[in-house]
């Protein structure tokens, strides 16, 4: 279980992450990634910037960013909770929704 | 004398407030989930409750890693809908009861749950995905809420015993406010899912309706489990089900289930049921 847990040692190491996708909740902010997302990621560190680039959900879960936190950069780039499971378990969106009883509920 | 008139356990899954919102009513796809808060929708305004008393978590919307609180009791008269990253909900600024909430909070604080309090601060789909298919929103709100936001982010979280132990103190404590108010508990969260790792996309049924049978006839049994425990069988993220404790904690012991729907569409299993 201890794989998974957001702990306050994970926080510790996600807290500049998580505060940038946490600041996606003001539209300022978004509309600011959206048109310049260098300039936005400024105080990342290069490997954060990185993982943010490829919306790389496993890398970034990994590093320490709450899955909450991962859900306003998400939604800032259209993206759905189904295509960021798919991408937890490696599968495809099509793929994943193979597995689920009512695919089209989303 | 207020009076809790019974009790309501809830998924909050964001997809329910945005199903609603897009109308999906008599979509094949969310029918069956609409038609299983009907009941409860129809109680609430058969009961006409003046208060819902809401159990739910942030989900890193308006609390974050900085600051982040175990309990956190709001006490506004009034709390704005959260952007969580595509825009508010259409929906009315919640009324609160600040007089009540004040009163809960020196009533928690006396029998030794030293709360933390909030005002000003909008509320996130934990509170509203559910309530709009419950409460009608337009033309305004029929009653208020008074929020408790629980941690189930940040590990670690409170154990599911001492959210049960302060459901009891939140009954004790609206039993005890003087005017004449009828009040609904709500508890959020679950059922079974888990969104990150290898395991993202699990769920288990039976853990589900195990859970919703135990709730009922012996919450002090799930109120004696861990969270390890709760994270096993209900996934990562199910573990947030403490949150039906502190509302079963707060019914009288004789309350019981009256209706419950469960439903399992895609990456999170959607139950609700109503106690009286």
């Amino acid at each position: 279980m201890t794989k998974y847990v957001f702990d306050l040692e994970r926080s510790a190491r996600g807290l500049r992450l998580n505060r940038f996708l946490h600041d996606l909740v003001h539209e300022e902010k978004r509309k600011r990634f959206l048109e310049n997302p260098e300039e936005a990621m400024k105080d990342l560190t290069g490997e954060e910037k990185d993982m943010v680039r490829r919306l790389d959900w496993k890398a970034l879960q990994d590093y320490g960013a709450s899955f909450f936190c991962l859900e306003k950069l998400a939604r800032t780039k259209g993206i759905s909770n189904p295509q960021m499971v798919a991408a937890f378990r490696g599968e495809t969106l099509e793929e994943f929704l193979k597995t689920r009883r009512v695919p089209g509920a989303r | 004398m207020a009076r809790i008139i019974g009790g309501i356990g809830t998924s909050h899954v964001p997809t329910i407030g945005m199903a609603f919102d897009k109308g999906k009513h008599d979509d094949p796809d969310w029918k069956p989930l609409f038609q299983g808060y009907e009941p409860v929708r129809k109680w609430l305004a058969e009961k006409k409750p003046d208060v819902l008393f809401f159990c739910f978590n942030d989900h890193a919307t308006t609390f974050f890693f900085d600051h982040y609180p175990t309990f956190a009791l709001g006490v506004s008269e009034e709390y704005a809908i959260a952007d969580e990253g595509v825009g508010k909900r259409k929906i009315p600024k919640l009324k609160g009861h600040a007089a009540l909430s004040r009163h809960i909070a020196h009533s928690l604080v006396e029998d030794e749950f030293d709360i933390s309090v909030f005002q000003d601060q909008p509320l996130d789909h934990g509170l509203h995905s559910p309530l709009t298919m419950m409460w009608p929103a337009q033309p305004d709100w029929p009653g208020r809420v008074v929020p408790l936001v629980v941690n189930v982010l940040q590990h670690p979280l409170p154990k599911p015993s001492r959210c049960y132990k302060l459901g009891k103190s939140i009954g004790k404590a609206i039993a005890a406010y003087p005017e004449d108010l009828r009040v609904v508990m709500v508890g959020t969260g679950g059922l079974s899912h888990q969104m990150i790792g290898e395991r993202a996309g699990f769920n288990d049924e039976k853990w589900d309706l195990e859970f919703l049978d135990l709730i009922d006839r012996d919450p002090e049994r799930l109120a004696g489990m861990t969270i390890a425990d709760f994270a096993e069988r209900g996934g990562n993220e199910g573990a947030e089900v403490i949150m039906w404790l502190i509302m079963r904690g707060a019914l009288a012991p004789t309350a019981r289930k009256v209706h419950q729907n469960y439903y399992l569409p895609m990456t999170t299993a959607m139950a609700v049921a109503l106690f009286e």
